[in-house]
């Protein structure tokens, strides 16, 4: 007897499963970046230590080609709030329990400055090149300089080039019914927001409750304009967006900072306001609310890391597949032009601790995963991790698998232009605490504890009372460091 | 030569020593090196250098909001908390004591909460108060058909804190249950019916029974209860990180961030300090009462 609703559930069971497995393939050797192995070690271990989950992934990927070069290698994986933590007490405690280690590159001046991570550029030059170099000139020059170099020296390798760009449903800002509505509402056309002033009207424009339309479809549940990043961690992070981009400097030459300045209140107000076009609970947003918001339908847009819009192409998570546009994070106006600034926390970069026993052997699996299959390691759903290339850039072939080659360019045009507005997190020692004092009073702004002026007073304290207890000289020295860097790059003059 | 005495004493020394060796390693030791700790500037983040530094850290502690804040959280958790614990605890005991076929079933559901590891029912109690997804406030909207509000649980500052307060009753409540429940069962059965024998009811034997001589078993449950309380970590590491803005970040967690984030050492002796001594004044209290209600003295 034939059932026609067993025959469409086995249907959809089989579709679901061959979706996902499909997006689910561990990648393969594209061929693009020409290389060889190292030498056969005879079976050395390396231990390497990275924020556990998906971003681990590429040992796994590649363990034959560890395999064939005489290593095994040791995963450690510890969560991704305590990679600092668990790295710096070995260091300390001089355990030598890791080889390879990677790490957010704002602890690349406490790691380097202290000494417990070994210079690379040895490693670099040695001979022959399609062996031992990672190809520095190709890696992006805000990656090169600001997330592997300390003193001069290249300390680390880049394996995620972290930087936040904003991504938007182009379904519904392309839907003629939703354009002549915001032009009848604002008397403007409806766009991707420009400026943050344009964001919260853009925001407040799709914010509607169940039961209202969107796009001629009645929704069932709320839909929200916009979220942010609201628990603590890293919303310091979508202020800095804004407060960079109305020309707030963190610190200037003598460590006086310029963070509860009017420009500074004013990107915090804003930030502030956004939040009643977002959904409740976005105080507790951290990455992965955020994403999910997101690929999940319920936000119009959202200022977040590169990586999503490849969570978004992939059918067995998003519902929004290929509905997906990706642009420049907006900005303030400054001498009447707009001043984009795209934060870059977190990224992720590699290093070889400075009391390993096998230090060529570490130094081949970092450049392995570097340089030799960073494309293959980017340009998969598998993984977390962001294009830091300039041949990563040039190559969307290799994202066309996951999201098709149209939306491949834009994905990859989107992030050179956000790369092109990238501004650094702080990596001067003590970057953890300072990044926790403007955290927490930003946090507690956005709960609504304080107004955005007493915020900023109150980190501005935190951020002086810090830079005395370690040591405003010293801390001054370090910060010229950094400012060096980031003229290096062209972020200031 | 030696008296018996004196071997007799020789031998019972070096019987000890192991024991007063690991005692002296592993408690003794950091103990006395985290007090040295607290009088100095170790700040790890710039140099492994330790300088004396007299009592600056204690009193940038007593200056710190953050951290009059964190304790202000703590102490809220640890009064309302632990009188609910204890409160639903004894209700609870009170009931399984009643119950004769089916108790150990209900006992094993009961305690399972306590069985599972707080980092798990952190997790789960995650997904439970999220507000998009979670079942909670899918309930509240479904059960009042709208028209309640459901409040964004971890995300709203007035809310935060009784979630962590309420994740944490949820899971020691069937502790203090379980010591109720021993001692209901130790008191012995003659009292209570020659109590019943002189026309005493329900909640005379209660109330001046079974109370009184459960006494010195709740002040070992409070006092374990307030302990374990006072330095709650995991829930809010895994709940809130502390926010929103600065409304469930405990004592434990402020430590911890000092710590093992910012490796400011000497001050988070200190403040590690400035918790033992507050623990310690605790324990005093509940051991002076304990005593008292044994009928001795202080």
């Amino acid at each position: 007897m034939f059932r026609p609703r067993i025959l469409f559930l086995l249907v959809a069971a089989f579709a679901v499963l061959a979706s996902s497995a499909l997006a689910q393939e561990p990648p393969s050797h594209l061929g693009v970046v020409d290389y060889q192995l190292c030498d056969n070690f005879g079976g050395v271990t390396v231990t390497v230590v990275g924020d556990a989950g998906h971003n681990l992934a590429p040992y796994e990927f590649w363990k034959d080609d560890f395999a064939a070069m005489g290593i095994n290698v040791e995963i450690v994986e510890v969560p991704f709030a305590d990679v600092y933590q668990v790295l710096k007490t070995e260091f300390v405690a001089g355990s030598g329990a890791f080889d390879v280690v990677t790490f957010y590159p704002s602890y690349i001046g406490d790691f380097a400055g202290n000494g417990y991570l070994l210079p690379l550029d040895d490693f670099i030059a040695r001979d022959p090149a399609a062996v031992w170099d990672p190809n520095m000139e190709d890696v992006l020059a805000p990656f090169r300089e600001l997330y592997n170099r300390w003193a001069n020296q290249t300390y680390a390798l880049t394996i995620d080039g972290d930087v936040l760009v904003m991504m938007y449903r182009q379904d519904l800002f392309e839907n003629e019914e939703e354009r002549a509505a915001f032009q009848a509402r604002y008397g403007r056309e409806l766009r991707p927001p420009e400026t943050w002033d344009e964001w919260l009207e853009v925001a407040e424009f799709f914010t509607r409750p169940a039961g209202a339309t969107l796009a001629g479809e009645t929704l069932t549940r709320p839909f929200y304009g916009t979220a942010e990043f609201g628990r603590r961690g890293f919303s310091y992070a979508w202020y800095l967006n804004r407060a960079a981009s109305n020309g707030v400097i963190l610190f200037d030459e003598l460590m006086e900072t310029d963070i509860n300045s009017p420009a500074a209140v004013a990107a915090l107000q804003n930030m502030i306001d956004t939040l009643q076009f977002a959904p409740p609970d976005v105080l507790n947003f951290g990455y992965d609310e955020l994403r999910d918001a997101f690929i999940g339908g319920q936000l119009a847009m959202v200022v977040q890391w590169t990586d999503v819009p490849k969570k978004a192409a992939d059918p067995s998570i998003s519902q929004i597949v290929g509905k997906v546009g990706v642009g420049r994070v907006p900005g303030f106006v400054v001498d009447g032009e707009v001043a984009h600034r795209s934060m870059m926390p977190v990224g992720r970069v590699v290093g070889i601790a400075a009391d390993t026993d096998v230090p060529e052997a570490a130094y081949c699996v970092a450049k392995h995963i570097a340089y030799n299959t960073s494309l293959e390691n980017v340009s998969t759903s598998l993984t977390g991790l962001d294009p830091y290339r300039a041949t990563h850039l040039t190559n969307p072939e290799a994202f066309a698998p996951l999201m098709g080659l149209e939306n491949a360019r834009a994905y990859l045009e989107g992030l050179q232009a956000a790369l092109a507005d990238g501004y650094p997190d702080l990596f001067i020692p003590g970057a953890a605490q300072y990044q926790d004092a403007l955290d927490l009073q930003i946090n507690r702004a956005l709960a609504g504890e304080v107004s955005a002026q007493e915020a900023l007073d109150a980190a501005a304290a935190a951020w002086n009372e810090i830079t005395d207890r370690l040591g405003r000289e010293t801390q001054i020295s370090f910060w010229r460091q950094a400012l060096e860097s980031y003229r290096a790059v062209g972020l200031i003059r | 030569m030696f008296s018996s005495g004196v071997k007799q004493r020789q031998a019972a020394f070096f019987f000890a020593l192991p024991a007063l060796v690991l005692l002296l390693s592993v408690s003794i030791y950091p103990l006395l090196r985290t007090l040295g700790l607290a009088f100095s500037s170790l700040e790890l983040t710039i140099s492994p250098v330790e300088t004396f530094v007299g009592l600056n850290n204690f009193a940038k502690a007593f200056g710190d909001m953050r951290f009059w804040n964190a304790l202000r959280n703590t102490l809220i958790l640890v009064t309302v908390g632990v009188a609910i614990q204890f409160v639903l605890g004894t209700v609870l005991a009170v009931l399984l004591s009643e119950i004769r076929f089916t108790r150990m079933i209900w006992l094993i559901a009961l305690l399972l909460p306590v069985m599972i590891a707080p980092v798990v029912s952190g997790f789960q109690f995650r997904v439970i108060y999220n507000d998009t997804f979670g079942p909670l406030n899918y309930l509240i909207r479904a059960l009042s058909g709208g028209a309640v509000a459901a409040p964004p649980w971890l995300a709203d500052t007035r809310t935060a804190l009784l979630t962590i307060m309420i994740t944490d009753v949820w899971q020691w409540t069937p502790f203090m249950m379980l010591l109720m429940l021993a001692g209901l069962e130790s008191i012995p059965v003659e009292l209570t019916e020659a109590a019943q024998v002189d026309g005493a009811g329900y909640w005379d034997i209660f109330w001046r029974i079974k109370m009184p001589m459960l006494l010195p078993v709740i002040v070992i449950g409070l006092l374990i209860r307030v302990m374990d309380t006072f330095k709650t970590f995991d829930l809010v590491f895994l709940l809130t990180g502390g926010g929103p803005g600065s409304s469930t970040e405990t004592i434990a967690y402020y430590t911890y961030l000092n710590g093992f984030r910012f490796f400011s050492m000497g001050y988070t002796a200190a403040i590690a300090f400035i918790q033992l001594i507050i623990i310690i004044v605790i324990a005093r209290f509940f051991m002076i009462a304990q005593k008292r209600v044994r009928g001795g003295s202080a």
